[in-house]
């Protein structure tokens, strides 16, 4: 049996191009009332998520609010400097009041934010499973005196921002969970064997099928000729692409 | 008669006799009083120590332990100075330095470049400390992962039968966390304290011990300093305070250290200092 028709690899690539098409709708929303709700609270001017990239030795921005917002999203920062890294790696809350006159760290900060902080509070996002990322406050109001009750608040935002994180990678990660579980159902020695090679080696999802599925849910919250109009769009986009198709 | 294993060592010609090491009254004269950490090695598990820093002076040895799955155990340990990736293990060094000036500092750098094998290095680093004679380890880091509870509980019960003192702080994240979360281990939170010889005792354990560590100023990258809050630094000032108290009392083990900073501590009634 070759391995493009192995029903086991067929069913993994199918919940991996399935699974982010299922996430469900509204988790950027809450991602961004999540660092929104925790600037204002804080009296921040800004607020942010980075989480760990696959490779692990990086940090990857993907929702902030506040001072140098758009700057920050979907920037990248090396996770073996800075205090973010230092955060992601040990695991602890760290709050910095005053950034001191350290000129390279305030460079490595203002090239993550826009501008240059003079204080920090940052918190590791993590589940009992790992860690998943960093969520930074910057420049919280002086009125709002440093110290543990503070992180005991953010650790608040930080638990929930996790718990979305993790529910969206779960469903970009269906087929290799999915294996997963099958394997650890199984009692077939061989069966088990096979599952896990394939656990190992589980397809990624791909993005672009997931995308639009995406835009098929967004598609579901507008009004019925919008989606007509959508649906007449979409078949002309695929006549022309059956007309293009190589012989 | 046969007896149960492990009563051998009670029979009376092979029990060892043991000198009592703690006073009728345990004072911060009989622990303090000219101790200075002498003789004490103590390592900083950390993100390296820049020895250069002048709140640090010297350190005595580093080693760094990185992931690397082609090594024995898939971890990569490289004798030698390095220096400090993030500025934390440095605050960490002369904290301890400030309240044991003469102790020995030992960097054992377990965070690098990426998380990936976290668990392993970290743990191994601890092994490190415990095999390579040192008296106090001090641990600014934690993890909250269930997969590593056993194997942190090996390295935390290592540590006490070789009478290793682990000094860990607490993370601020909501559920356990280890090492810290084992009765072995010294486990620290912050207070709002400055005195860096201000500690209290906390009788609702996991958390048994605070130290200073909100808002304090403490030495960071490029000789600099800044100004911080944390139960990570908390951690190196009871570290420091052992490896004072063990200079002086180089006999004590690890129970009977807690039961001296229990007794010594800012916020028990009959403490004298």
């Amino acid at each position: 049996m070759s391995p493009e028709r192995d029903p086991l690899t067929l069913f993994a690539q199918l919940a991996a191009d399935l699974g982010p098409a299922l996430i469900p709708v509204g988790h950027r929303e809450l991602l961004h009332n999540i660092t929104e709700t925790a600037r204002r609270l804080f009296t921040a001017r800004a607020c942010s998520l980075a989480l760990l990239t696959e490779s692990e030795d990086e940090l990857e921005f993907i929702m902030a609010s506040g001072e140098g917002a758009d700057a920050v999203r979907e920037l990248r920062i090396p996770a073996s400097q800075g205090i973010a890294g230092w955060v992601v790696m040990s695991g602890q809350a760290i709050a910095v009041d005053d950034v001191g006159a350290d000129p390279r760290f305030a460079a490595s900060v203002a090239e993550t934010t826009g501008y240059v902080p003079r204080s920090i509070l940052a918190m590791p996002l993590q589940t009992d499973r790992r860690v998943l990322g960093v969520i930074e406050v910057l420049d919280r109001s002086e009125r709002s005196p440093a110290g543990l009750g503070d992180m005991e608040l953010l650790a608040l935002f930080a638990g929930q921002a996790a718990l979305v994180i993790e529910g969206s990678t779960m469903f970009g990660e269906l087929g290799r969970v999915l294996v997963e579980s099958l394997a650890l159902a199984a009692t077939d020695a061989d069966v088990v064997m096979q599952l896990q090679r394939l656990s190992a080696s589980a397809p990624q999802p791909r993005k672009d099928l997931g995308e639009i599925a995406a835009l098929f849910q967004e598609l579901g919250r507008v009004g019925p000729r919008e989606r007509r109009l959508a649906v007449r769009v979409l078949r002309d986009v695929l006549d022309y692409a059956r007309d293009r198709e190589p012989e | 008669m046969s007896q149960p294993a492990w009563s051998e060592q009670f029979d009376t010609d092979r029990l060892p006799r043991v000198a009592s090491s703690l006073p009728g009254v345990i004072s911060r004269e009989w622990a303090f009083d000219g101790a200075t950490g002498a003789g004490i090695r103590v390592a900083v598990v950390d993100s390296g120590i820049d020895a250069s820093h002048p709140a640090v002076g010297h350190i005595e040895g580093a080693v760094m332990l990185e992931y690397d799955p082609d090594a024995p155990s898939g971890v990569r340990v490289t004798d030698g100075s390095h220096d400090d990736a993030y500025g934390h293990g440095t605050a960490c060094a002369a904290i301890i330095r400030a309240n044991a000036p003469d102790c020995d500092l030992f960097s054992v750098r377990v965070l690098g470049s990426r998380l990936t094998g976290k668990g392993p290095v970290f743990a191994a680093g601890i092994r490190w400390a415990v095999t390579h004679g040192m008296h106090v380890v001090n641990m600014s880091l934690s993890t909250g992962k269930q997969d590593y509870f056993g194997l942190f509980h090996e390295m935390a019960d290592m540590a006490y039968f070789r009478n290793v003192m682990l000094v860990c702080a607490v993370n601020n994240v909501p559920g356990p966390t280890y090492p810290s979360q084992y009765a072995a281990v010294f486990s620290v939170a912050a207070h709002r304290g400055k005195d860096p010889l201000h500690f209290e005792y906390n009788p609702n354990p996991p958390v048994e011990f605070g130290a200073p560590g909100i808002a304090i100023e403490v030495p960071w990258l490029n000789q600099g300093t800044i100004t911080a809050s944390g139960n990570s630094f908390a951690a190196p000032h009871i570290a420091g305070v052992v490896a004072r108290i063990l200079s002086k009392h180089p006999g004590l083990t690890a129970f009977e250290m807690k039961t001296v900073l229990a007794a010594l501590a800012d916020n028990r009634s009959a403490a004298s200092s």
